[in-house]
């Protein structure tokens, strides 16, 4: 109600000095057709790609070849049928979702409570517990891959889904860790002193309470080690042999040999980006949310 | 609530296993970086330094080290420029900014390594991006087959990709500046320019360290783009620590080098995230 009110008085305040301010209103809009059209620009530069790939995937091997390349063709889905049908790239593509699932689940158990200890308690070395832990996203991954490299071939873990889910845990508990422990931080202790007020233990406060609030970002932040660990490729390129090859280091084999697959290429490329942008639809705010949580106030 | 002294210990217990666990193949490799270990060689046989005088008196070693820092600076810069401008731009436009931002943010959701395939595959001597250039009346460039125009290509790749990340966090940093502070210093007669120098930026700090931080560290250790590009070439015009490590270490067998190389790229590593982590850190509390 107010604000049409105050529209409108600024509407009629705006006939008095029509000139001068017809003159801003016209400089405003144009600066802000200039800012939409650097952003339109940036927008094809990031999508073009993308879209070059997708129409790659669905071109005959003559079609792909041929220059200057062509922007109209007859499509065919015969690059995906390949690439879905054969095991060059399903066995790797099932080995990622083992592995990543994997490594997924040991981070949630070895994660959530690191998380809470570090939110909620106070205590001796706090803060260099929680600064190791992040450190190791910090480290560059063959400093502990190289080494793992023959350790593993010793014990057996080398070329093994679970010496990959081991070692993934680099790439998936810090960040887990540390945007759990922001989520947590900023929910307020009073509400799970209620429940202990109403008689109910620690346990019984995180379950009922705690871990309701925190589930959306929990949520979010697997799904960001989802895709961390998805796309992870230093560590099966080093650790992973024929039996456990992923997705990233198999959509290589393409490229490998002396003539490159172009077709199937594309079309691997095209399903190894769908869990990415699947995961973009759902969580974009919170992953935000978890890396900024301290810095940004109001 | 009361508690046992005992417990948040407790509750760390699995993550400090880990963490204990990790220090075996840490304090390994590092016991290799001072030896001349390599693999089919037998047991490393210490040389107290050499690898790591090799790093810093070579023209490998220095030049991977140069080209570490240049990337890493270059592609910050870039990106930071890009993305807090790509940011200001969305918040600018308003509502029509949110399917901006949807489409901006896709390349940060692909694997790197696809993402650096997809322009290996645009960027060969008969690619689309060529053919482009020749459309507009400009020579065919040679791109990452070329000595000089390879680091830029492998540049241009990370900026493709990891500019949304900047743009993402800076929007959300650029959110707690509130909008009369920047109406006032405009009345006051201060341009746009001085306006972001002086309003903007300084409310931007926060989260500017942490982009800095994330972005500074992983173009430190950079490693999926360039060598599912180049493999480090032609010869060794993209070969920075991280990579000269891998080629060091899995292709030659020469842990003790590569090691060596390794623990010099954490330490770059490990300092600027202590010191930019920290100053957050204290930030977010006080």
């Amino acid at each position: 109600m107010s604000s049409t009110v105050v529209d409108s008085a600024a509407r009629t305040q705006g006939v008095h000095v029509a000139s001068g301010s017809s003159r801003r209103e016209r400089s405003k809009r144009l600066r802000r057709a200039a800012a939409v059209a650097v952003l339109t620009i940036w927008t094809v530069f990031a999508l073009a790609p993308i879209v070059w790939i997708l129409m790659m995937s669905l071109k005959t091997p003559g079609d792909i070849v041929v220059y200057p390349p062509k922007f109209f063709f007859s499509p065919t889905l015969d690059n995906y049928v390949k690439v879905l049908s054969g095991s060059a790239f399903m066995t790797p593509f099932v080995n990622s979702l083992i592995v990543t699932l994997g490594s997924l689940v040991l981070t949630l158990l070895i994660g959530l409570p690191t998380a809470y200890a570090l939110a909620r308690f106070k205590f001796r070395g706090r803060e260099n517990i929680a600064f190791s832990i992040l450190s190791l996203r910090f480290a560059p991954e063959l400093l502990i891959i190289l080494p793992l490299y023959l350790i593993f071939q010793k014990i057996g873990l080398y070329d093994n889904y679970l010496g990959l889910i081991l070692a993934y845990q680099l790439v998936t508990l810090p960040m887990l860790v540390w945007m759990l422990r922001s989520f947590i931080e900023d929910l307020p202790i009073e509400l799970e002193e209620a429940v202990a007020m109403d008689g109910g233990n620690r346990w019984t406060a995180f379950r009922h309470v705690l871990f309701r609030l925190i589930a959306p970002g929990l949520g979010a932040s697997l799904m960001l080690s989802f895709i961390w660990a998805w796309n992870s490729y230093t560590l099966p390129l080093v650790l992973s042999g024929k039996n456990t090859q992923v997705i990233t280091t198999g959509i290589q084999q393409y490229i490998a040999y002396q003539s490159i697959d172009w077709g199937p290429m594309a079309a691997a490329t095209v399903v190894s980006m769908v869990p990415g942008i699947l995961f973009a639809l759902f969580s974009l705010r919170w992953i935000v949310g978890g890396l900024t949580a301290g810095t940004v106030k109001g | 609530m009361k508690h046992k002294p005992s417990l948040p210990y407790l509750l760390l217990l699995p993550a400090l296993a880990l963490l204990v666990a990790i220090l075996y193949p840490f304090l390994t490799g590092a016991w290799w970086s001072f030896t001349s270990y390599r693999l089919n060689r037998g047991a490393p046989v210490p040389n107290w330094g050499e690898n790591f005088l090799n790093l810093f008196s070579s023209g490998e070693g220095l030049h991977a080290i140069g080209i570490t820092l240049g990337y890493a600076v270059v592609v910050v810069v870039l990106e930071c420029v890009f993305g807090i401008g790509l940011a200001m731009l969305l918040n600018y436009v308003g509502r029509i900014g949110n399917s901006f931002r949807l489409l901006i943010v896709l390349p940060l959701l692909l694997p790197p390594v696809v993402a650096a395939l997809m322009w290996k595959v645009m960027l060969t001597e008969n690619g689309v991006v060529n053919w482009l250039l020749e459309a507009v009346g400009s020579q065919k460039l040679l791109w990452l087959n070329g000595p000089d125009s390879a680091l830029w290509s492998v540049v241009l790749i990370d900026v493709w990709i990891f500019t949304p990340f900047v743009v993402l966090l800076a929007q959300a940093g650029l959110k707690s500046v509130p909008k009369e502070l920047s109406e006032a210093a405009a009345m006051d007669g201060a341009g746009p320019v001085r306006n972001f120098v002086s309003v903007t930026l300084p409310m931007l700090m926060p989260v500017l360290v942490v982009i800095v931080t994330f972005r500074g560290i992983d173009s430190l250790k950079m490693f999926d783009i360039i060598y599912t590009t180049t493999k480090g070439g032609p010869v060794d015009a993209t070969t920075n620590l991280h990579v000269m490590a891998y080629l060091d270490g899995i292709r030659n067998l020469n842990f003790g080098a590569a090691m060596a190389a390794l623990i010099v790229l954490w330490l770059l590593c490990y300092l600027i995230s202590f010191f930019l982590l920290k100053a957050r850190r204290k930030e977010a509390f006080s």
